[in-house]
């Protein structure tokens, strides 16, 4: 009965085992599993204990496979103990057979889906929401209308560089695309705080010159004589907390905030003199 | 010889052929120790196992008929041999002064042949390494094939140097054809068109048939008893890197640069079926078991370096013998694969790249549990 050799500790462990003190190799056979401990000094000059665990294995194989099982390593491997050489043969990583299901032909359908859509361009069903052009939006300003064909009308080209909140024409359902919630149906009453929020704007002014030391506090005592206030905001450095020289401030009424204007512009506040104005150049 | 048995009702459709296995006596109980090196051999899931001696791209990896070893050649010098129940490497065929490109093993595994850039064909004694017989060719050896019953070679050249693609026989018992080699094939009377190179050779239909493929994509069967040409197909539009048969010998499994590899019928040299890929198709191979087919490829090596290794699509993939379509893939290489081989009974697989590694993979239950839907 032809039997292999038994696995021994490998070559290197052997060569740093001739140096040191080290307790013997020991082998212990448990059924079916054979566990080889090994003592060897570390690169830290420190004892380690290796412990390998073997599976033992009996296989009824044919003959000439037995015979073959005897054969000795030659060539290269002449030198090699018995068992695989860990450098040449290596347990590799983890790799998992991935298995294709129709992953790949889904791709394809959605291919064919976008497609069909562009076949269906005179609905608009692939339309941009800035010209309303034969292509998704993506950052429009007619991306490339002249390759789509130039479908663009000439009443949007102007405006509608300042994006989608210009048109009505992004309510239109476009299936599953994608609808911000200020653009979608019952979003009315937001419209309606919007005009508010510039109505505001209305009543604000800007401060400019204001020194670095100003504080909110300052400020709100600068204003305070004109009228309520609705909202102060001073602009400040991140970090170091100082001012950056300029402040917004929101009246409740137009008027006080014109007086404070009136009065302030010009006004010397702190070594420096102020420059008042609406935050916004009002159209009268 | 008519199978139907009317009385009985029953009709003998096919016969099976058994592997030569399982004529053996399995009486001998061998005790052998599965190493592992790590504890991770012992899980369920079996890691793959890399096997690295080559420094230079893999070009052909063989299982011997019983599994037990595979044999590998690579552009470097020497070329190995392991064990395939642990990844042991038992040892290298040392002798050789160029690329080894090919690899042949006798049924009985007594007897390896390797052909190799150097123009040399050596023939070695497998269990001890040591080199037999030395045959010289006047240009390099691209495919070597042993007949099934050892004592023939037959090998193929390259069209350079100014010299056309031959191909040879050599009889190991004939001392006067070890000297120059038999122009078994009569290239004589029927030249192989020099710009039309010999790529890969395969012996099928046991030993009947002698198939040659071309850079051209055609295939030609030759009858290998008297070395007359019988037919010859285009079945590719661009050069057939390699060959495999199927257990059965009458299919071979052909991989092409043109991206696709095609199961041929090998007395009609039909194309039964095609497996297409995104990218050149380097090796095929048949699986014994289930009903697969494992192709490797990957772009060419010298586009390597331009990608990376995600758009490389550097893996082996599982395509459905019947239905065509690919069933699974198994990443991990770092270039192309050169060569990929199923194990003789389909429980296992190993992969040659580019890289110079070889992996070898057992299947584990998930393989055997999947059930191809259409």
């Amino acid at each position: 009965m032809p039997v292999a050799e038994e696995v021994k500790s490998s070559w290197a462990d052997e060569v740093e085992l001739e140096g040191g003190s080290l307790p013997p190799p020991t082998e212990v056979l448990d059924n079916s599993l054979k566990v080889i401990t090994e003592y060897s000094y570390n690169e830290d000059d420190k004892k380690t204990k290796i412990v390998r665990t073997y599976k033992i294995e009996k296989r009824v194989v044919s003959k000439s496979i037995a015979l073959r099982k005897t054969w000795k390593k030659f060539g290269e491997s002449a030198n090699d103990k018995p068992g695989p050489n860990p450098a040449t043969t290596i347990v590799a990583e983890d790799v998992y057979m991935q298995y294709i299901t129709s992953k790949e032909e889904d791709n394809k359908q959605e291919d064919e889906g976008l497609d069909k859509l562009k076949a269906l361009g005179d609905k608009n069903v692939v339309k941009c929401r800035t010209c309303s052009g034969d292509h998704w939006t993506s950052k429009c300003p007619w991306k490339d209308t002249m390759l789509a064909g130039g479908k663009v009308p000439d009443d949007k080209k102007g405006p509608a560089v300042g994006g989608p909140s210009t048109g009505t024409e992004t309510s239109k359902p476009g299936g599953s695309k994608y609808i911000p919630p200020s653009m979608r149906e019952g979003a009315a009453k937001r419209t309606d705080n919007l005009s508010m929020a510039r109505r505001d704007d209305a009543t604000a002014i800007r401060i400019t010159n204001l020194s670095e030391s100003t504080t909110e506090t300052d400020l709100e005592d600068l204003v305070k004589p004109f009228g309520p206030i609705q909202k102060l905001y001073l602009a400040k450095d991140k970090q170091a907390g100082y001012c950056k020289g300029f402040a917004y401030i929101h009246f409740k009424f137009r008027n006080d905030a014109a007086k404070a204007i009136a009065m302030l512009n010009g006004h010397g506040y702190d070594h420096l003199i102020l420059t008042v104005d609406w935050s916004k150049p009002h159209p009268n | 010889m008519n199978w139907d048995l009317p009385s009985t009702g029953v009709v003998f459709k096919s016969v099976r052929k058994l592997n030569p296995v399982q004529f053996f006596n399995l009486n001998v109980l061998d005790l052998f120790v599965l190493i592992t090196l790590g504890r991770g051999f012992f899980d369920k899931r079996v890691k793959p196992i890399l096997l690295h001696s080559h420094t230079r791209p893999l070009t052909q990896l063989k299982f011997n008929k019983e599994g037990d070893l595979l044999f590998s050649s690579g552009k470097d010098i020497s070329w190995h041999v392991w064990r395939t129940s642990n990844g042991e490497k038992l040892g290298s065929y040392d002798g050789h002064s160029g690329s080894v490109w090919c690899v042949d093993i006798s049924a009985d595994t007594t007897l390896a042949v390797s052909g190799s850039g150097d123009t040399t064909c050596k023939v070695w004694d497998t269990e001890k390494g040591t080199i037999i017989h030395n045959l010289t060719a006047s240009t390099p050896v691209r495919t070597v094939n042993f007949k099934n019953d050892k004592h023939i070679i037959t090998i193929t050249t390259d069209a350079t140097m100014g010299k056309p693609c031959e191909i040879l026989t050599y009889d190991l018992r004939d001392e006067n054809s070890l000297k120059d080699g038999i122009k078994f094939f009569r290239t004589d009377s029927q030249p192989l068109n020099s710009n039309n190179k010999v790529t890969a050779a395969i012996y099928v239909a046991y030993d009947d048939l002698y198939l040659t493929s071309h850079l051209n994509g055609e295939v030609t069967q030759w009858r290998a008893a008297t070395g007359e040409k019988l037919r010859s197909s285009c079945v590719h539009t661009n050069q057939i890197n390699s060959i495999q048969k199927s257990t059965d010998e009458d299919f071979i499994v052909t991989a092409s640069k043109d991206t696709t590899a095609k199961l041929l019928d090998v007395w009609l040299l039909e194309v039964v079926k095609e497996y297409k890929t995104p990218q050149a198709v380097n090796s095929a191979s048949l699986s014994s078991l289930e009903d697969h087919v494992l192709l490797g490829g990957g772009q060419d090596s010298h586009e390597v370096t331009t990608t990376d290794t995600r758009s490389g699509k550097f893996v082996c993939r599982f395509y459905h013998k019947i239905y065509e379509s690919e069933i699974g893939r198994v990443k991990g290489h770092f270039g192309p694969v050169n060569t990929v081989a199923f194990h003789p009974d389909g429980r296992s697989f190993a992969s040659g790249g580019e890289d110079g590694l070889i992996r070898y993979h057992y299947f584990d239950d998930s393989y055997f549990n999947f059930k191809f839907s259409y």
